[in-house]
């Protein structure tokens, strides 16, 4: 036996291998793509065990049985061509136009006389099978494209295989109206190629499950080592679109999740741009397993869910693996995967659905986890910043009460043993000017606390800035630092006067607390941008850039403030944020340490002055 | 030495204050010396103001370095002590005179809730909350000045 005899056989027993595996399957799962498949490898299976029969027995075959060998073998390539549309989309006009061909060209088979055809008539029916088989070839490439994990290793195989064959049936058509010795050379080449596209069509068509896993294993681990680093997204959506892309490249197909959401009751599944999707329990493929909580496949959506077959037909679904994801009891939603054909899925694909359902599950659920631990730290911090609050609310209040208390006892007793004793001023001043500062407190936290309720301001009315500020300027102690008001024009909006005022008066105050003696405070009111704006500056000792982010925050002083000289619970400036924002505007501070603060405020501008 | 105490006072400098008599026992009580430390000057001023009122001697410190330069110059017989000040603290205060050998009993003056428990830490030998009544003022520092004054 020479070599080319050993590849001839080896090739046409693929061949019969294949059309016996394929056959067996067909017989498990009728699907039109197995039947397609069992047709295609039928044919080729059936003329070389034909030829190899007729050739050990001496037989020569009548003619008509010669003229539908012929005529089977010329149906190949437009069988291939059903295949592409098993596994993808053919045009309509491409294979009405393929159908009219494949019966002119059996048709003329059967009607031309004589064992041996005529080479032009050969030439002609060769270019027919190369071309279209050229054509499939390409649409399997294009599908392998579009694809990725194993169903793009498939395409690819299937690819390879189709031109290999369309390039064994040019060598094969062409050597055979040639002479020696081109006619053995070009029957060798197409023993070779024909042996390469068995083997290409067997590995892309039917792979065997451990080389179908071999396929996926790459993309599987490599989604599985991600998954563990997932819950940390920043989001959901986030952790969601990471696991579709990870369960697509795993599966070879489409893959999207929906997430059980309590409080709409629904599953909603975020597309990659856009709207989300909130689908009911019990619609849809989605819906239905997660409802019955068990994975569902269809090889028709569009037959077997008659409600939504315009949806799954627009989309181009062709098949669905619907697997709920489920943590114990908990339902946490569903992980459904998508195909163009059916046979893109194998019978393994449910048991990885479930794996990556499964996966899915865990991500989600650790995720649940790190959420409800972030909430629970939230709330510790609430009750801490409560806490702070109390404490410092209750230092700062016990303070004064206790001179209150203490030298209004004392002056008491003093006034009881000896009631014609002078009165003590300096005692009587104290107790003053801590009620004074016991009350400050009390209003200061009082307004803190309908700050946080977000009812600080009530009713608006038309404000004018330069006359308010003006005035509040006007009313300092005198003693005081001197205070420059600059005002460019009326600067008039709609705000709580009251409020702007203790906003004003809150600014003014602190510039001059934190100023030495005699540097004077400048106010300056102007419009710019469509807003008013207002800016308090002193010459004072400044705010280290690091306590500026925060001196507008509850209880916050400045680090270089000395508390003994200055008193304040740090609610001041929080406060004056507080009426700010609820006004709709900004309050920003710029500070040079030892050349003093500047703070800013912009204001919304009434209607009318804007269009001005 | 020490510098006579006069009305009201601004700050929070140390100020030596004169016995002013008047109460029963004027005596007993001049003998006492008590030291004031506190970072709030109403309080400094008030505390100290009763407490020479009603006839001991009375020194101020508006922090805890004050505090510690008074106890070596002036020799207080007992320390009302603020916890929370700027700086050095009560505790590091506390801490210091232990360290010193002092015996001067310590009288801990607190708004926080913790004020027992404070007093407890630093082996005070006696504590006041605020906000304290004259009565509890004054009840406190003549129960921890008496019998430890010959020290």
């Amino acid at each position: 036996m020479t070599a080319l005899e050993l590849i001839t056989l080896l090739s046409q027993a693929i061949y019969v291998v294949i059309f016996l595996f394929v056959g067996v399957r067909y017989l498990r799962a009728p699907t039109p793509a197995h039947l397609d498949m069992t047709v295609f490898f039928g044919i080729l299976a059936f003329v070389v065990v034909e030829q190899r029969i007729a050739t050990a027995l001496g037989i020569v075959p009548p003619e008509w049985f010669t003229d539908t060998v012929i005529a089977a073998v010329i149906a190949l390539p437009y069988i291939l061509l059903r295949l592409v549309d098993d596994f993808t989309a053919v045009p309509r006009g491409v294979k009405r136009g393929a159908e009219l061909l494949l019966i002119a060209s059996i048709a003329s088979a059967y009607v031309l006389p004589g064992p041996t055809l005529p080479p032009l008539y050969v030439l002609l029916i060769v270019g027919y099978i190369a071309g279209l088989s050229f054509y499939c070839g390409f649409r399997f490439f294009r599908a392998g494209l579009r694809a990725q994990g194993v169903t793009k290793r498939r395409m690819q195989a299937i690819s390879l295989g189709t031109v290999l064959f369309a390039l064994d049936i040019l060598a094969a058509g062409i050597g055979g109206q040639m002479s020696e010795p081109w006619k053995t050379l070009l029957a060798a080449i197409g023993q070779v190629l024909g042996l390469a596209a068995a083997v290409s069509w067997f590995l892309g068509f039917a792979p065997p499950p451990i080389l179908r896993r071999a396929w996926q294993a790459p993309a599987l681990r490599q989604f599985l080592a991600r998954a563990a680093n997932l819950p940390r997204l920043p989001t959901t959506r986030d952790i969601v679109s990471e696991l579709e892309r990870g369960a697509a490249a795993a599966t070879g197909s489409e893959a999207r999740i929906g997430v059980w959401d309590d409080d709409i009751l629904k599953i909603r599944f975020w597309p990659p741009s856009g709207e989300p999707t909130d689908v009911e329990p019990g619609r849809y493929f989605s819906g239905r397993a997660f409802e019955q909580q068990k994975t569902l496949f269809s090889a028709q959506p569009a037959r077997d869910d008659p409600e939504a077959a315009d949806t799954y037909r627009s989309a181009n679904v062709g098949a669905i693996i619907a697997t709920p994801i489920t943590a114990g009891e908990k339902r946490l939603g569903v992980l459904v995967l998508y195909a163009v054909r059916p046979p893109i899925f194998a019978v393994s694909d449910a048991e990885l659905s479930q794996l990556l359902a499964d996966q899915a599950a865990v991500v989600l659920e650790s995720r649940a986890l790190i959420d409800h631990a972030a909430r629970v730290r939230a709330r510790e911090e609430a009750t801490r910043l409560k806490e702070d609050f109390l404490s410092a609310a209750a230092h700062d209040l016990k303070t004064p009460l206790t001179t209150v208390v203490a030298q209004a006892q004392f002056l008491e007793r003093k006034a009881t043993r000896d009631p014609s004793a002078p009165s003590d001023l300096p005692g009587l001043q104290r107790i003053v000017r801590e009620a004074q500062r016991l009350s400050a407190l009390v209003t200061d936290l009082l307004d803190a606390a309908r700050m946080e309720q977000g009812r600080l301001t009530s009713d608006r009315e038309p404000v004018d800035l330069g006359a308010l500020v003006s005035a509040v300027a006007s009313r300092q102690r005198a003693g005081a630092h001197t205070v420059e008001v600059d005002v460019k024009g009326a600067v008039v909006g709609n705000y709580d006067g009251r409020r702007i005022e203790q906003l004003l008066e809150n600014l003014i105050e602190n510039a001059n607390k934190y100023s030495p003696n005699a540097t004077p405070v400048s106010v300056g009111v102007w419009q710019q941008d469509g807003e008013a704006r207002i800016a308090v500056q002193d010459r004072g000792i400044g705010i280290p850039a690091s306590d500026l982010p925060r001196i507008f925050e509850r209880f916050s002083r400045a680090s270089n403030v000395d508390d003994r000289r200055f008193h304040g619970m740090g609610l001041g400036l929080y406060i004056c944020r507080g009426i700010v924002e609820e006004h709709g505007g900004r309050i920003w501070a710029e500070s040079e340490i030892g050349k003093g603060s500047t703070f800013h405020v912009a204001l919304p501008l009434s209607e009318e002055r804007r269009l001005n | 030495m020490i510098e006579t105490w006069a009305g009201s006072g601004g700050g929070a400098d140390a100020r030596g204050v004169r016995p002013a008599g008047g109460a029963g026992k004027a005596g007993e009580r001049a003998g006492s010396r008590v030291l004031v430390v506190d970072d709030d000057p109403s309080i400094l001023d008030t505390v100290t103001s009763i407490l020479s009122g009603e006839g001991f001697q009375v020194m101020a410190a508006g922090g805890g370095r004050e505090a510690l330069t008074l106890l070596h110059t002036w020799h207080p017989t007992l320390v009302l002590l603020d916890m929370r000040m700027p700086v050095m603290d009560g505790w590091a205060v506390a801490r210091a005179m232990q360290e010193g050998g002092s015996k001067v009993p310590i009288i801990v003056m607190t708004a926080a809730e913790s004020a027992k428990r404070w007093a407890d830490e630093i082996g005070a030998a006696g504590h006041l909350a605020k906000p304290f009544g004259l009565d509890e003022l004054l009840e406190c520092v003549e129960e921890h000045s008496g019998p430890r004054r010959a020290n």
